[in-house]
C-alpha cells in the first residue's frame, strides 16, 4: 500500500512540555486510520504538526509524498481538517462559511455550490443555510466544520475528536462519509478517545503515549503485541499497552536527569 | 429585613462585578490607564465649555439647542436599549430568580448595584463637572444645585430603561417596539436644527425632558437662576418615571428575562474579549446581512477583502469608527461659535490634533477587534493552501480602506459645516491610515501566535501607538509646517506626494514582515 502520510523522529516541544519524543508513523492510502492515546499524548500535537499550524523542532513530515517543511502550501490542497474545539466565523452565515472556504481552497465555483448543497442537504441543515454561524448548536457547528473540510473533496481527512458533540444519526451520517470516502480511494485521519468507534471504524490504528509510537497496526497485531489474548477489545489492548510504555518514560526521564546533573558537575570542574 | 435582602443582592451583585480585580492585577492597571487616559479629554472639554461661557456675544439659545441634542442623543440609545427586554444575568436566574426575593427587592438591590459599577466608567463626568465649577467660579449653591438636577435625570434615566425595558419583556407587541422607535426618532428631530438654521422644530419651543435639563444647566451657568416652568417640567419627568417603575416593579417579570452571560468589563482575556464579540456580533449581524458573501468573485484578494469587509459590518467595527468620528463632529460642532455670518470654524491645530489622534486609534481599534472575532479563525486560513500573505494583504487593505475612508468622509461633512480647509486633514488621514494600519496589523500578528498570545491588547496597543506615531513624525512635521506657514494647498499636495511614497514604503516594508510572522505562526 502507498504511505500517504509519513513522520519520521517526529520532537515537539513547547510551553516546557516534550510534547512529541522522536514519533514515527505511516499512514497509507484508503484507510480509517485511528491515532488513539490518553490525555496529554501528542495525538493533538501531531495532527497540528501534519496540518500546518505547528512547526515541529526535529524531524520530517511528508504528506502525499509533498515534505511539509519544504513545500508549506502545495500539500494543503490535498487536505480537510475538522480541529477538536471547533472555531468558525460566527459573522457568516453556514453557506457563507462554506462558499469562504471552498474559495481559500481554489475550488472552482461550480464545485462549491454543488458540494455545499449536497453537504447541507446530507448533515440536515438546510433551514440553517442562511443563519448565522453564532446561532448554531454545537453538533451543528461540528457538521458545518466537517462540510467545509469536505468542501475540496480532499484526499486525506484529518479529524480531532470528530464525533463530539454530534447526535447519533449525525454521527451515522459522518461514518457513512468515512465510508464512501475510503470506498473511493481517500483516506481518513481520526484522533479519537472513543475507543469502541474507534475499533469498529478504523482499518489501522496507532497509540500513542508521552510523545512516542506505543503500537500501530490492526487489532490483530495490537492483541499480539500487548499479550492480553485475541478476544481482547481495543479497550483492553489500549490500556495495557499504555500501562506499559509508562514505565520506560519514567526511567527515561530519570536518566535524562542523572545525566543533566553529571554534565553540570562536569562543566563545573 | 427587606433593606437586608436588597443589601445582600447588591453586595453579591458587587462582589461578581468586581471579582476580575481579584484574579488580574492586569485590570487594575487598565481600569487606572483608562482614567488616566480619559483626564486630559476631560480637561480639555472643561476648558472648551469654559471658554464657550465666557465668550462674548454667546448665543444661550444656541447653547441650549445643542445641549438639548446631546441630552436627546443619550435618551435615544437608553430607549433603544429597552427594545430587547429586560436581561439578567444567567448567574442571577440560578442564585436570585429561584429564591422567595420580589421583583421590586431586586430592582432596587439592581439598580443601586448598576450605579456603583457604573462609576468607573462615569466618574469622569462627575470630574467634569468639578473642573467646569472650579474654572467658572461657581457658587457652591449653583454648583449643589446643578449637580442634584443631573443626579435626579440620571434616576430618571434609570428607572426609564428599567420600566420600558420590563414592559417589553411582560408584553412584547410589535405596536409597542414600534411607538417607542416613533418616539426615538420623534425626539431627535429637533436636531436637526443644528445643521440648518430654519428648521422650524427646536427643542427650545417644545417640552422635551432634554430641554428642561439643558435650559436649567445653562440658565445655572449663567447665573441666571433656575426657572420654575424648567424646574416643573424636569420634576413631572422625574415623577412619571418613577410611579412607571413603582408599577412595573410589582408585576412579576422573572419568567420573561433575557438572560446574558455574565463577563466582567474588567476580565483582560482574550476569552472575555472574545464572548464580549460575540454579542456585538448579535447586535450588528442583522444590519450587515444586508451584504452577503457569494461565490462570484473573480479574484480572491478580492474576495477576501469582500469577507474582511462584511466582517467589519457585522462584527460592529465599522459601527464603532463611525461613532468615533460623529463624537468628533459633535465637539467640533460644539466648539464652532456663532457669529453673524453663521458659524465659524474651530481653531485649525485643534481639529488636526483630534482628526490625528482619532485616525491613530481607529487601525488599533479595527485590529483589535479582528483579534477578538477572527483571529480563533485563522486555522481556517492556515490549513488551507492559500498563501496566507494574501489573508494579510487582504485584511490590510481593508484596514486602510476604513482607517481612511470613514474620517475622510466626516472631516468632508465637517468641512462643509464650518469651512475647514480638506486638504491636510485628508493628507493627515491617509498618511496616518496607511502607518499605523501596517504597524498595528504587525504587532499584532506577532504577538498573537502561540508563544505570546497572553500579552494583554492594551500593551500591543500602545506599543502599535508609540511606533505608528515615530514613523508619523514627518507626516506631522510637514502638516504643522504647512499650518504655520500657511503653505498653498497645491503646494501641500505637490509635498504630500513623496510623503504617500514613504508610507506606502513603511506598509510594503511590514506587509512582508507581517507576511513572514504569519507564515511561522503556531495556532
Amino acid at each position: 500500500m502507498d504511505r500517504i502520510i509519513e513522520l519520521l523522529d517526529v520532537w515537539k516541544a513547547y510551553d516546557g512540555v516534550q510534547a512529541l519524543r522522536g514519533l514515527n508513523l505511516d499512514v497509507y492510502k484508503g484507510e480509517i486510520f485511528g491515532l488513539l492515546g490518553p490525555n496529554g499524548a501528542g495525538k493533538t500535537t501531531t495532527i497540528k504538526i501534519i496540518v500546518g499550524l505547528l512547526r515541529m523542532d526535529r524531524g520530517t513530515v511528508r504528506v502525499n509524498n509533498f515534505d511539509i517543511t519544504e513545500e508549506p502550501y502545495r500539500y494543503k490542497k490535498f487536505i480537510g481538517y475538522v480541529p477538536e474545539s471547533v472555531s468558525l466565523p460566527d459573522y457568516l452565515t453556514l453557506e457563507e462559511f462554506l462558499i469562504y472556504s471552498g474559495k481559500i481552497r481554489g475550488v472552482p465555483n461550480e464545485q462549491i455550490r454543488e458540494r455545499m448543497n449536497h453537504y447541507i442537504n446530507l448533515f440536515e441543515l438546510e433551514d440553517k443555510r442562511k443563519a448565522l454561524i453564532l446561532s448554531l448548536s454545537r453538533g451543528m457547528r461540528q457538521k458545518a466544520a466537517i462540510a467545509a473540510a469536505l468542501i475540496n473533496d480532499p484526499e486525506i481527512l484529518i479529524l480531532d475528536e470528530p464525533f463530539i458533540g454530534i447526535d447519533p444519526a449525525g454521527q451515522h451520517a459522518i461514518k457513512e462519509i468515512f465510508n464512501e470516502r475510503v470506498n473511493d480511494g481517500k483516506t481518513i485521519f481520526i484522533s479519537t478517545h472513543m475507543l469502541d468507534t474507534a475499533e469498529r471504524l478504523c482499518s489501522r490504528v496507532a497509540i500513542i503515549h508521552n510523545g512516542q509510537n506505543v503500537a500501530s497496526g490492526d487489532l490483530k497485531k495490537l492483541q499480539r503485541l500487548s499479550e492480553v489474548g485475541e478476544n481482547a477489545t481495543l479497550e483492553e489492548v489500549f490500556l495495557k499497552l499504555t500501562e506499559e510504555a509508562k514505565e520506560p518514560v519514567v526511567e527515561e526521564a530519570a536518566e535524562r536527569r542523572r545525566r543533566s546533573f553529571l554534565g553540570l558537575i562536569g562543566r563545573k570542574t | 429585613m427587606a433593606s437586608n435582602i436588597i443589601l445582600d443582592i447588591y453586595r453579591l451583585k458587587i462582589k461578581i462585578f468586581f471579582g476580575s480585580f481579584r484574579a488580574s492585577k492586569i485590570s487594575l492597571a487598565l481600569l487606572a490607564l483608562y482614567a488616566l487616559g480619559l483626564l486630559p479629554s476631560v480637561f480639555g472639554f472643561s476648558l472648551m465649555i469654559t471658554s464657550a461661557v465666557n465668550q462674548e456675544n454667546a448665543n444661550i439659545d444656541m447653547y441650549i439647542e445643542n445641549l438639548a441634542a446631546i441630552i436627546s442623543g443619550f435618551i435615544s440609545i437608553i430607549l433603544l436599549l429597552t427594545l430587547r427586554g429586560y436581561t439578567a444575568f444567567e448567574y442571577e436566574q440560578g442564585l436570585i430568580f429561584t429564591s422567595p426575593i420580589t421583583p421590586r427587592k431586586f430592582l432596587f438591590a439592581s439598580l443601586f448595584a448598576d450605579l456603583t459599577e457604573s462609576l468607573p466608567f462615569t466618574h469622569p463626568i462627575f470630574i467634569l463637572f468639578g473642573a467646569v465649577a472650579y474654572s467658572l467660579s461657581m457658587r457652591a449653591l449653583s454648583a449643589l444645585t446643578m449637580l442634584f438636577i443631573i443626579i435626579l435625570f440620571i434616576f430618571m434615566l434609570l428607572f426609564l430603561k428599567i420600566s420600558l425595558s420590563i414592559i417589553n419583556s411582560l408584553y412584547k407587541k410589535p405596536w409597542l417596539r414600534a411607538m417607542l422607535l416613533i418616539l426615538i426618532v420623534l425626539s431627535l428631530l429637533p436636531a436637526l436644527a443644528g445643521l440648518s438654521a430654519d428648521f422650524p422644530l427646536k427643542y427650545n419651543l417644545l417640552p422635551h425632558p432634554s430641554t428642561f435639563l439643558a435650559r436649567s444647566l445653562i440658565n445655572i451657568v449663567y447665573e441666571n437662576g433656575l426657572q420654575l416652568l424648567d424646574s416643573i417640567g424636569l420634576f413631572s419627568y422625574f415623577i412619571f418615571s418613577l410611579a412607571l417603575f413603582m408599577f412595573v416593579s410589582g408585576k412579576n417579570f422573572f419568567q420573561h428575562v433575557t438572560y446574558i452571560p455574565f463577563i466582567s468589563p474588567f476580565d483582560a482575556s482574550m476569552r472575555a474579549q472574545t464572548l464580549k464579540m460575540e454579542r456585538t456580533i448579535k447586535t450588528f449581524s442583522r444590519m450587515g446581512l444586508i451584504f452577503t458573501l457569494n461565490v462570484e468573485s473573480k479574484s480572491l484578494l478580492g474576495f477576501l477583502m469582500k469577507k474582511e469587509m462584511i466582517r467589519m459590518l457585522r462584527d460592529g467595527s465599522l459601527f464603532s469608527v463611525i461613532f468615533l468620528y460623529a463624537i468628533l463632529i459633535v465637539v467640533m460642532s460644539f466648539t464652532s461659535v456663532s457669529g453673524s455670518q453663521g458659524k465659524e470654524a474651530p481653531a485649525p491645530i485643534f481639529f488636526m490634533f483630534f482628526m490625528g489622534t482619532y485616525s491613530l486609534i481607529t487601525p488599533l481599534m479595527l485590529i483589535s477587534n479582528w483579534r477578538f472575532s477572527d483571529f480563533e479563525n485563522i486555522w481556517i486560513p492556515l490549513t488551507s493552501n492559500l498563501d496566507p500573505r494574501t489573508f494579510a494583504k487582504a485584511l490590510l487593505y481593508d484596514l486602510i480602506i476604513i482607517a481612511s475612508l470613514v474620517p475622510a468622509v466626516m472631516s468632508l461633512i465637517l468641512s462643509v459645516i464650518s469651512g475647514v480647509s480638506i486638504l491636510l486633514p485628508l493628507i493627515l488621514i491617509v498618511l496616518t491610515s496607511i502607518i499605523g494600519s501596517s504597524t498595528n496589523l504587525y504587532l499584532m500578528i506577532r504577538f498573537s501566535g502561540k508563544r505570546r498570545r497572553s500579552t494583554p491588547s492594551f500593551l500591543i496597543g500602545w506599543a502599535s501607538m508609540l511606533l505608528s506615531g515615530l514613523l508619523l513624525i514627518p507626516t506631522y512635521i510637514l502638516i504643522l509646517l504647512g499650518m504655520h506657514l500657511k503653505i498653498d494647498d497645491a503646494i501641500n499636495a505637490l509635498i504630500s506626494i513623496p510623503m504617500l511614497a514613504y508610507s506606502i514604503f513603511i506598509m510594503k516594508y511590514f506587509l512582508k514582515k507581517t507576511g513572514e510572522n504569519i507564515v511561522n505562526m503556531e495556532v
